[in-house]
């Protein structure tokens, strides 16, 4: 349900559908060991990160690492990560959870329309969204402008996820807070809101791993995050001690986040309990305050959505034609939608031993390889980039400074887009099927082929489709590893605008929104077929 | 494996017509016997869990056979290694006398059985008509036309018409979903035919009209048929064989009536439906119970049992020496469920038990009033267990 | 024979997965770039994009050599091409400013400058040593809001924006190489514990922008009145559409002051490469009076040093900005970005 890196514990339960009845069985058995090398080989290549932070940690000593970690810098950087997460992240739940219950539970006038336009601001990529705003108001800077454009980008990985369960939530047990005598905002805030706990604390999550991890955003409007500080030594060292201090103190940060999550989810799940058709939802008839959510909803939509647009656009027509003829920017597509097939790709196939095991034979083994999966995916891109150039550089000189490197960064940062949708779309595909199969005469790989592959591509398609989007949107990890002469759209946009070439930024900004459009309205009709799971 | 190790029992009493195919060691067999599908000492493990601990069964041409059991018995992987989707740990299992499990093995897709699972598994990307031709020979229909009118026929023969050929499974009922799967296994003209609880997941009248429908078809074409079900009815109403598993063991193999009214132990006997269980004073083949003198057949013991009767055995009557008060009892239509006490001291000091509380069933809801004093006899043998 | 049916799925199953690794083990050898050519020369590139752009147009159109180049910042290049060592792809190295060119050359990764290249750069604009030589010059400057700072308000020395009255006024961009060479410039004359003073003044009184053309876009937008920046970002402006610069007025410390510091851009050749000759004839280019005319004709305004050619017309001639006399051999950059770290800029 999760746009971006899905929280463990949720996307670790075997879906439902099929192969519910009989998953029991099949867990019984063992599985075959290619499959766990092969799962585990990945879930090894994604603990590399972290490794590569602990054991920088050791090779700076002690004492160094600790004069690093521990200097006024450091406060400095935490301070102001802590204040934008404490303002954020609220302000994006309020949005978030506002607009989807506005959506979805009340009579709207327009809320088909309402529910996309509020989903859309995903399509445009924070340092775009961040540009738009400085080049109109270029004072924007420090932690107020920081809040305001980190709400605008990331309050839709609120919105959806709140949005999906509340079009799926069950309206008979409103309907019973509202027979025990709770007045509608009663029945929201005690039985709405608790429902909506794992939406909540999962978009959360998701909200302050990108505060965490974004660069560009943040440094467009000169607010010091540890990822533009660790960017910043890295520009002054390459990868020095100070780069891969900070580099440790925002893993842990990471890590920590990922704990509270956890802890705040809880163990609880909120389902629908026995079957039969759900009736649908009534809508709480908004009377005279059908004007205001208007209106409020109206402001959101025009500063997230119509500011950005409107400044891209205006850029791009006083470039006029001439900034959209350059060689670059066809080179920059080319190796933006190249890029962006082959994470796609590879990110798919890694994904399939982990969503296979995870699927048929589920159990402790994995369960923790998935978990090394998301751990690693809620690390900052800077934090995997700077992983990758040193391992490669020391270990494996002949894979530095290739697409292969990028390829695989991308994987370890993008593989539970890939591995969510993959695990759903085998669990449509039970072991059962592809027996039925053998049993009526087919050779075992060709029934796995013919039933369980062709099964599962419709969700790997998606899976893939989500990975591409954020590939073409990626800029940290890129500009760190991205082999000589190639650029990409993202990169080049960041060039370009880092120099002030708003009009020669703009169609690279044209084109990355162009191309996330489409797979945020995927990823957004795919959240409302996954809440019910 | 406790019964069928002391052979064939005679017949006797057996009211309905098949003859018992209880399953013996294979040497035992006249020579002649025409077994289709031979397990012998086949066991399966999981882990440390052992799910088979030693199987043997052999199932006739033509036979039918319900393995019967609690969940957790075993009885569906014993299903699935006779498929060929597992391997025994230990034993072999041989199909028209060749091994396909044990020292050689034969893949799931050479061993041309048929399988059918709890909810059908059809293909939710194909249509009807792709589903039933799926396992189609290629070299036998040739053409999109002779595949067509073989989809037809398979469709007939379970009593679907040509028009759901372009459906989806999703568009169809349940028991519509597993007359297609019969159809689609029977496409390759199996000789044995597998089935997993096919009709659990149906509603109670379906599940009988679906149950007869499918047995209706394998009789017809002749094919042997094993299935797997925890439900006794189904097991006893569908088989002329009967196996009764528990723990990974088959603890009973023997035709309904049999192992219905003269089940191995107390827990088949419960497991295979109501019964009335007393304690009981074994003489020679008379035991005297609080219900009084009732008629044992072999007994194997004697002293102190537990006799075993089925509910319909016992009678309300107009005179009899054996009275019960009703307690209470409970009216679902065409009978009635009574609980009666029976009295606390047997007539006779060295009869066990009194003061037993059975339920037994009744066709005249009138006739149970609570506190009524009733007249009871038993008809029929019981049969009798050693005291645990 | 005994063939387990799960023996066939897990090969089926390892296949696949060696297969996704194998497509990001292999990728490299199938997607290298379409331009890949054996005689290619790679370049990384400190120095501004669109300059270098140009001189390996012009290289290209003259010699027939490609080039293909890696975008970075002095000092995160110098060390990358430290720790890649004899592996680096690097053919050639160009920066912005001396301090990333001492470093590879004190790590005994640049091969001789040829002979005919040196004889086309003045002696002042080159290492003693002959590892690298100047390519091109830029200067320290304090570009102020004229609409708020007069003349005499002017700080007279770099060293004053430490003073309190500079408090929250003034600008730069320390995370950029440009002014790190300014504070390298700053340690060989003034010395460590100077400097290290400054910088924690500096902490206290300067706003921090990301680039020199952000932070005079802020003095021009009157955010802040004053930015140490190099020269060329305002012609470059100026040259273009003026609009961040309309408000900006340059003030050049000259009297061989800190400020008034002139930043060698260097250029080597690795003694890794393959192509030495190949690389060898980029230098000679860039150096060269085709490659110098780039600078004095085109839109980057750093200063041409070579050559014989002038600079461009619209600068201040170098002879009269009186900078101070500094051995680029001695600018030092790794201390330089210990004492901003430790000072709290980086």
């Amino acid at each position: 349900m999760d746009p971006a890196p899905a929280p463990a514990p949720a996307a670790s339960r075997p879906g439902g559908g099929l192969a519910a009845p009989r998953a029991a069985r099949g867990t019984r058995s063992r599985p075959p060991l290619g499959l766990i090398a092969a799962a585990c080989l990945v879930a090894a290549a994604s603990l590399v990160p972290l490794g590569f932070v602990v054991a920088m940690t050791v090779a700076t000593g002690w004492e160094t690492a600790f004069a690093l970690i521990l200097r006024p810098r450091t406060g400095e950087l935490l301070g102001n990560t802590l204040a934008l997460m404490a303002l954020t992240v609220p302000l994006c739940v309020l949005l978030g959870v506002g607009g989807a219950w506005l959506v979805e539970r009340t009579a709207l006038r327009g809320h088909r329309l309402w529910a996309v336009v509020l989903a859309a601001p995903l399509a445009i990529p924070a340092f775009v969204n961040s540009y738009a705003w400085v080049s109109a108001v270029p004072s924007l800077e420090g932690v107020l402008s920081g809040t305001l454009i980190a709400t605008l980008s990331y309050y839709p990985l609120v919105y959806i996820p709140a949005a999906a369960t509340l079009a799926r939530l069950d309206p008979a047990i409103e309907q019973s807070g509202a027979s025990l005598g709770l007045g509608p905002w009663a029945v929201f805030l005690r039985v709405v809101l608790p429902q909506l706990r794992i939406a909540i604390s999962g978009g959360a999550l998701l909200v302050a791993l990108h505060l965490l991890a974004e660069y560009g955003a943040f440094a467009m409007i000169r607010f010091d995050t540890f990822t533009t500080a660790i960017m910043e030594q890295y520009r002054s060292t390459f990868n020095g001690a100070a780069a891969n201090m900070l580099a440790s103190v925002l893993v842990a940060a990471c890590l920590a986040l990922l704990l509270v999550e956890a802890r705040v989810r809880g163990s609880a799940r909120y389902a629908r309990l026995g079957s039969g058709a759900q009736a649908v939802p009534t809508r709480l008839a908004l009377g005279t305050w059908q004007a205001p959510a208007q209106a409020a909803l109206g402001v959101v939509a025009a500063l997230a959505v119509g500011v950005p647009l409107g400044i891209v656009g205006r850029w791009a027509a006083a470039g006029g034609p001439g900034v959209w003829q350059t060689a670059e920017l066809g080179r920059a597509l080319g190796s933006s939608l190249g890029l962006g097939l082959l994470g796609a790709l590879a990110a798919t196939a890694v994904a399939f031993p982990i969503a296979f095991l995870a699927v048929r034979y589920a159990g402790r083994l994995s369960h923790g390889l998935e978990l090394a999966n998301y751990v690693t995916s809620a690390l900052p891109g800077i934090v995997v980039a700077l992983a990758l150039v040193t391992v490669s550089l020391r270990s494996v000189p002949g894979a530095y400074q290739t697409t292969g490197l990028l390829v695989a960064a991308y994987v370890l940062l993008f593989l539970p887009r890939a591995l969510v949708n993959l695990r759903a779309g085998l669990s449509q595909a039970p072991k059962e099927l592809e027996e039925a199969a053998q049993a009526l005469g087919t050779p075992p790989l060709l029934a796995f082929t013919r039933v369980t592959l062709r099964l599962s591509a419709p969700a790997a398609a998606g899976g893939a489709a989500l990975v591409f989007l954020a590939v073409v949107n990626e800029l940290t990890a890129t500009l760190l590893l991205s082999p000589i002469g190639t650029k990409t759209l993202a990169t080049e946009f960041w060039s370009l605008s880092s120099e002030i070439d708003y009009r020669g930024a703009a169609p690279y900004a044209i084109l990355m929104i162009a191309l996330s459009a489409p797979m945020t309205y995927l990823l957004f009709q795919q959240s409302k077929k996954a809440a019910g799971q | 494996m406790t019964e069928q190790k002391q052979g064939p029992a005679p017949a006797a009493g057996a009211a309905r017509p098949p003859e018992p195919r209880i399953a013996p060691a294979a040497a035992q067999a006249p020579e002649d016997t025409d077994w289709h599908l031979e397990i012998e000492g086949v066991t399966k493990a999981f882990g440390a869990l052992q799910v088979l601990a030693g199987i043997d069964l052999t199932v006739l041409r033509a036979g039918t056979t319900a393995i019967v059991g609690p969940s957790g018995s075993g009885k569906t992987t014993l299903l699935r290694l006779i498929a060929g989707f597992e391997a025994p740990d230990a034993g072999r299992i041989l199909l028209d006398g060749r091994e396909v499990a044990g020292g050689t093995w034969v893949p799931a897709h050479r061993r041309n059985v048929g399988y059918v699972a709890q909810d059908g598994a059809l293909f939710p990307h194909l249509s009807v008509g792709q589903n039933v031709a799926f396992g189609l020979d290629g070299a036998r229909y040739r053409g999109r036309r002779a595949v067509a009118a073989r989809v037809e026929e398979l469709l007939h023969m379970v009593a679907l018409d040509g028009s759901y050929v372009r459906r989806r499974p999703h568009e169809l009922s349940g028991g519509q979903q597993q007359r297609i799967a019969l159809a689609r296994a029977m496409a390759r003209e199996p000789e044995i035919m597998l089935l997993d609880e096919p009709f659990s997941a149906l509603d109670a009248g379906l599940r009988v009209a679906t149950r007869r429908a499918i047995g209706r078809v394998l009789a017809h074409a002749g094919v042997t048929t094993v299935l797997v079900t925890h439900d006794q009815a189904e097991a006893l109403s569908f088989a002329d064989q009967v196996a009764v598993m528990r723990g990974g063991r088959l603890v009973q193999i023997g035709n309904p009536f049999v192992v219905y009214t003269r089940p191995a132990d107390r827990a088949t006997a419960e497991f295979l439906g109501d019964a009335v269980i007393l304690d009981a004073w074994l003489e020679g083949s008379l035991a005297m119970c609080s219900l009084g003198a009732i008629p044992v057949r072999r007994p194997t013991v004697q002293g102190r049992v537990q006799l075993m009767l089925r509910p319909e055995q016992i009678r309300i009557a107009s005179d009899s020496p054996i009275h019960g008060t009703v307690l209470d009892w409970d009216y679902f239509g065409p009978e009635s469920s009574v609980r009666i006490k029976l009295p606390e001291r047997p007539a006779d000091p060295r009869i066990p038990g009194g003061g037993e509380v059975i339920t037994i069933r009744h066709w005249n809801a009138a006739m149970a009033r609570a506190g009524m004093d009733l007249a009871l006899k038993v008809i029929g043998e019981g049969v009798a267990f050693p005291v645990v | 024979m005994t063939f387990r049916p799960r023996a066939l799925a897990s090969i089926a199953l390892a296949a696949a997965a060696a297969l996704g690794l194998a497509a990001c083990g292999a990728s490299p050898g199938s997607q290298q770039q379409p331009t890949e050519d054996p005689n290619a020369l790679t370049v990384y590139n400190a120095q501004h994009e669109s300059l270098t752009k140009e001189w390996i147009e012009g290289f290209t159109a003259e010699t027939g050599i490609k080039v293909n180049y890696r975008q970075g910042s002095d000092t995160e290049m110098s060390n990358q091409i430290i720790q890649e060592g004899a592996d680096s792809p690097a053919d050639v190295f160009l920066t912005e400013n001396s301090p990333a060119m001492t470093q590879v050359e004190n790590a005994g990764l640049f091969a001789d400058v040829a002979a005919d290249t040196a004889a086309q750069v003045p002696a002042e604009y080159r290492p003693s040593t002959n590892k690298w030589t100047g390519i091109a010059a830029r200067s320290t400057v304090f570009v102020y809001d004229k609409t708020k700072l007069t003349e005499d308000k002017l700080p007279k020395s770099l060293l004053d924006l430490a003073n309190p009255e500079w408090k929250g006024r003034w600008a730069a961009s320390p995370s950029g190489a440009d002014f790190q060479a300014i504070v390298s410039a700053l340690l060989e004359l003034k010395g460590e514990a100077a400097t290290e003073a400054w910088l924690t003044a500096m902490k206290e009184n300067s706003k921090a922008y990301k680039g020199n053309s952000t932070a005079m876009k802020a003095v021009n937008a009157g955010e802040v009145e004053g930015a140490v920046i190099y020269h060329y970002y305002y012609y470059g402006d100026q040259a273009k559409t003026g609009e961040n610069s309309t408000n900006v007025g340059t003030h050049y410390f000259k009297n061989q002051d800190p400020g008034a510091f002139v930043s060698v851009s260097g250029g080597g050749v690795l003694k890794s490469s393959k192509k030495q000759e190949q690389a060898q004839a980029l230098l000679k280019f860039i150096t060269g009076k085709k490659g110098q005319e780039v600078l004095q004709k085109g839109t980057s305004f750093e200063y041409a040093i070579a050559s014989g050619v002038p600079a461009n017309e619209k600068l201040v001639p170098l002879a009269e900005l009186k900078a101070p006399v500094v051995d680029p051999a001695k600018l030092n950059s790794a201390k330089v970005t210990e004492l901003m770290t430790k000072a709290g800029l980086l």
